[in-house]
């Protein structure tokens, strides 16, 4: 029971990452209508800038974990002032592709500075311990980050329910065209958004460095599966991603477990099934999809 | 309505042109291995087809496939499954694999086609990665990480070994599967294509099937991209992973956009510049070729989004104008082979609400 | 219309069936020379910029540089040509791009060898190559053991490592030093399902025995499934084996670590480690893990000798792989020497069965039946931190494997030569 338990813990701190991707790319996708193909390599340049941060500065992690959201947010926001803005008014595929583009050539800049062996990160000895959970140990650095998450996610949620920016920036998300009709000026919220999105994606990656392998292509092979992740959970849907990123961490944790030889096409399968059934995803709308 | 999108004329006058655009490029075709290296040459020629293939989806649908690798790749492996075990001319063998991608493609299709636009773009992005997965633990059928090694090129006895001669052997598929692409978006329904793809409410209200026609746009799509991947893995000798990872979907995607989406020219093209670029790099002792790559692609996005084919076009139409004096819309003067009905890259895809 | 696209084709059929029948001559005569165009030409063809590019990448053409200039100066004027050329292409992992340019490299750059190659599916394209245009290849980067089992061909040779020999030097030795239970982990794709198999073949052959073996998703970023798995398991494993490799491998030790497997009683043994991967994660991630290594720079003087000389050159300390781009290089060049010419059957003839002693193969042998080159390896274990002395030393070798029983015995791979 308790081995059984922890597997349901194991699945709940990889699905933190899914969801806070996901969480990421929904609110990005809400706002502007772009889905971020480079959502991957900002998490991996999140991972980068902590490691960076610590070997060439000795900043620590703590303050990595809020200087380089920090700085990703500067980014994104340049990004989105230079790069994607210009494309807003065309089809949104435009950016999806410049961010594939984009993606390219942010992981080969880092593959040429540092190489492509993964950079050793090590734990905050504040975190370096376990925890006695009742039923079982489980290392205290893996519980923060899933507590780190899941109150990310929760403050996202407030912040969209609760303030003038998160009702502006859900309404845009959920109506887009209602919103613009009445007359909510859309546009003034675009960079911060995109910017945040992209210190989301970024603050993931610093929570990933100490238990993941720090490599410029850690991003890329997460950010097929947070897709599927979000198709699932329906792209329009906010809650859908988070829900759905935390349900597939679990699902594959218990398939890795039970069903070895599935557990990576698991996600794709459940995928095709939510297609099948609902193909606007589980809390999608009909008309988010084109 | 829709017979605005079946009339189709050109000025009478441009034919010609076309005609001796057309001679160039299959001359082109031909002089290909004695102007650069003949397995280059190969490797050209298969891109050529597999990008072509994909703009069906991208160009002429408005459908964007980031996973077409699945089909290039199944195509790769049935092909040289064929040939290993059967002995059979290597034409069958990459009918064969076509054939299975075509098949492939019916239940991905189905599920993929009720969607459109990013949507459409992920969705497929994420089945090609589950295709990928089932490569790589089907080590018995694939060979797994290894790859499968040693397919035979067998055509009635002749040596193909040399891969110049392979290269005339190989290339009248090619031929014959852009001619394919070519009667199809010429075909009334490569013009209902447009249709769906220019306004597919509209399309729906006039009474066509959408998806239907969408989803067999992409059944055919994948059948092309599976003659293509078949061909490639017997020029090659070996199919791999890397047939079916995503990077190869992206890299058909880079082609069709770096030369000209809603153009078969402009695919050909892409493939071209890539294939020969990914070769130049590998010697030139720059080990960053995502950033060059990449780096192209962001600037054609921003910058040439009709690509380099649309461009050169759109330069050429001008020039055209200004010599007759006789001002004319751009569609109207369309010099290509593939006269499409709107040109300009706004009206390319699915006009989003967003705009 | 109709009409002109079927003269279009039928031109086209004609032209392509006239071209194709005229052919061209072939590759000019080298007159009388001893070698080929006057010249011999090493191709190193490898990964660049991908993830064997710190193992191996442009160091090994640094490395097979030195070798030139070590067999210039041995030579002098009795050298068989002072002609020598080294050339390079990336082939960025992808088995298509190493097809093409193998050819190429052969063809136009009038390469006499290919050396390295990592990432078996383009080692096998490579070798198929070798085959058909009938030049030589000595593999370095790759570890597939089909090389020298049911693809192996006249003009292959597997250098420096294979599945066998990382599987079956840790799996006996640890058995033997009292980890009889194990645990294997692996990824589910063909170098994880070998290494799986030839782990558990050497532990139940010296005496162990293999509780559990579970596959793993590849890539993978979460093991805690199995690293749970273990301590829960009876009779709790004595040994947890990995078969990871790279980023996969990084992510494992990690939790390893975080699970605090080792304090459990739970030892940790990696199928495939490189010394890349230790500097990268820093020691003491793997303090006490055990591995088969091919070769070490600094296990005696020898090595260290000729690791200084390549860390003047490079900057960096010396892996297995660019010592074995040495070595291959030097002993190509030896036996063309001996051949007095650089024709691919000569030069073959005379490496068949040959053995020799040099600073990365010991003890080593040409297998004339499969071309497997066996030589000493070595049995390592990775030291605490308090323990390293200078930058990269990083390995206490625990044994020396002699040649002989460290490979794949002759016979049992389905090589026919």
């Amino acid at each position: 029971m308790s081995g059984f338990l922890q597997q349901c813990f194991n699945g709940l701190v990889s699905g933190g990452f899914y969801a806070l991707l996901a969480l990421g790319l929904a609110v990005i996708f809400g706002m502007l209508g772009v889905v971020n193909f480079a959502h991957g390599a900002f998490f991996m340049l999140g991972a980068f800038g902590a490691y960076v941060a610590l070997a060439e500065f000795g900043v620590p992690f703590w303050a990595a974990l809020v200087a380089v959201p920090a700085l990703l947010f500067l980014f994104g926001a340049v990004l989105e002032r230079t790069l994607i803005r210009r494309l807003v008014p065309f089809d949104p595929l435009y950016n999806f592709l410049l961010t594939f583009g984009l993606t390219l050539v942010l992981q080969d800049l880092v593959k040429r500075e540092y190489g492509v062996q993964s950079q050793p990160y090590p734990r905050p000895a504040e975190l370096s311990g376990s925890l006695d959970l009742g039923l079982f140990d489980y290392p205290a650095y893996q519980v923060f980050v899933l507590a780190a998450a899941v109150l990310l996610c929760l403050a996202v949620w407030l912040i969209l329910t609760r303030t003038r920016v998160g009702m502006v920036v859900r309404a845009a998300t959920e109506r887009p065209e209602l919103t613009r009709a009445l007359g909510v000026n859309v546009g003034r919220w675009v960079t911060p958004v995109f910017a945040f999105g992209v210190a989301l994606a970024g603050l993931a990656g610093v929570l990933a460095a100490p238990m993941r392998a720090v490599n410029p292509l850690m991003g890329a092979d997460l950010i097929i599966a947070v897709f599927a992740v979000v198709v699932i959970g329906g792209l329009g849907s906010v809650f859908g991603s988070v829900l759905a990123g935390f349900a597939i961490g679990l699902v594959q944790s218990l398939g890795n477990l039970y069903v070895p030889a599935l557990s990576q096409t698991l996600i794709f399968i459940i995928m095709a099934g939510v297609l099948l059934w609902r193909p606007a995803g589980l809390f999608g709308r009909e008309e988010a999809r084109t | 309505m829709i017979r605005l999108f079946l009339r189709h004329t050109e000025p009478a006058g441009r034919r010609p042109l076309r005609y001796l655009l057309l001679a160039a490029g299959l001359l082109l075709a031909l002089a290909l291995p004695w102007l650069i290296y003949p397995p280059v040459a190969m490797d050209i020629a298969s891109w050529a087809l597999f990008a072509a293939a994909l703009d069906l989806l991208l160009g002429y649908t408005g459908l964007l496939s980031f996973g077409h690798a699945a089909f290039w790749g199944t195509s790769a492996y049935a092909a040289g499954l064929i040939a290993i075990h059967s002995g059979l001319p290597f034409p069958v063998a990459v009918l064969g694999g076509a054939l299975l991608a075509a098949a492939l493609a019916v239940p991905i299709g189905y599920l993929c086609v009720r969607n459109s636009g990013i949507y459409f773009a992920m969705v497929t992005l994420a089945f090609a990665q589950m295709i990928y997965f089932v490569a790589n633990q089907w080590r018995s059928l694939t060979g797994g990480e290894n790859g499968l090694q040693g397919i035979p090129r067998e055509l009635l006895g002749l040596d193909l070994s040399d891969p110049f001669v392979f290269y005339y052997a190989g290339l009248p598929i090619v031929l014959l599967g852009l001619w394919g692409l070519w009667r199809i978006v010429h075909s009334p329904f490569g013009h209902v294509l447009v249709a769906i793809r220019d306004n597919p409410a509209r399309a729906r209200a006039i009474g066509y099937p959408v998806e239907r026609y969408k989803l067999l746009a992409f059944v055919l799509s994948a059948a092309l991209s599976g003659l293509a991947g078949g061909l490639f893995a017997i020029s090659h000798g070996f199919a791999s992973l890397q047939e079916v990872n995503w990077t190869t979907s992206g890299k058909a995607v880079m082609m069709v956009v770096l030369g000209g989406i809603g153009s078969l020219w402009g695919s050909t093209l892409g493939a071209a510049l890539v294939v020969q670029l990914e070769d130049y790099l590998s010697t030139a002792g720059f080990d960053g070729i995502g950033i060059v790559t990449g780096t192209v692609f962001v600037l054609v996005v921003l910058l040439f989004r009709q690509g380099l084919w649309g461009a050169g076009r759109q330069l050429g139409a001008a020039a055209g104008r200004a010599r007759r004096r006789r001002p004319k819309p751009p569609a109207a003067t369309e010099a290509a082979p593939v006269p499409t009905p709107t040109t300009r890259e706004e009206a390319a895809w699915t006009p989003s609400p967003r705009g | 219309m109709r009409t002109t696209i079927r003269a279009v084709t039928a031109v086209l059929a004609t032209g392509g069936l006239l071209v194709a029948g005229c052919g061209r001559g072939g590759p000019g005569g080298g007159g009388d020379e001893k070698v080929s165009g006057g010249k011999i030409v090493l191709a190193v063809l490898n990964d660049q910029s991908g993830v064997y590019a710190d193992l191996s990448g442009r160091n090994s053409v640094e490395a097979v540089r030195m070798a030139v200039a070590d067999f210039q100066a041995k030579y002098g004027d009795r050298a068989v040509t002072k002609n020598i050329e080294v050339v390079t292409a990336d082939h960025q992992n992808k088995p298509d791009i190493a097809n093409s340019k193998a050819q190429e490299l052969y063809d136009r750059q009038q390469a006499d060898v290919i050396l390295d190659v990592p990432t078996s599916s383009a080692a096998l394209a490579v070798a198929n190559v070798a085959k058909a245009k009938k030049k030589l290849y000595f593999n370095i980067g790759a570890a597939t053991t089909e090389l020298t089992g049911k693809q192996c061909n006249k003009y292959t040779f597997h250098y420096a490592y294979d599945t066998y020999m990382l599987a079956n030097g840790t799996g006996s030795a640890v058995t033997k030093e009292g980890g009889k239970n194990w645990y294997i982990v692996y990824p589910d794709y063909a170098f994880g399902q070998d290494m799986q198999k030839s782990f558990t073949a050497a532990i139940t052959a010296a005496g162990g025995k293999v509780l559990a073996k579970d596959p793993t998703p590849f890539p993978n970023d979460n093991f805690s499934t199995f690293l749970l798995k273990a301590p829960a398991m009876n009779p709790r494993p004595d040994v947890l084996g990995t078969m990871q490799a790279g980023g996969d491998l990084v992510n494992l030790v990690k939790q390893y670590n975080e699970f605090k497997l080792r304090d459990k009683g739970i030892k940790l043994s990696v199928g495939l480690m490189f010394i890349t991967d230790i500097h990268s994660l820093g020691p003491d991630a793997f303090a006490g893990t055990t591995f088969t290594d091919a070769w070490y720079w600094n296990f005696d003087d020898r090595n260290r000798q000729w690791a200084d000389r390549f860390t003047a050159k490079t900057r960096t300390r010396p892996s297995f792989a660019h010592a074995a781009n040495y070595s291959a290089a030097m002993q190509y060049l030896e036996a063309v020497q001996r051949a007095g010419t650089d024709a691919a059957d000569a030069v073959v003839g005379r490496l068949e069965g040959y053995s020799y002693d040099d600073v990365f193969a010991r003890n080593a042998t040409v297998r004339a039946e499969d071309h497997r080159v066996v030589h000493d390896v070595y049995l390592a274990e990775v030291k605490p931190k308090s323990e390293v002395k200078t930058d990269w030393d990083y390995e206490r070798i625990l044994r020396t494997i002699p040649a002989a029983e460290a490979f794949r015995p002759v016979g049992t791979g389905g090589c026919a030569l």
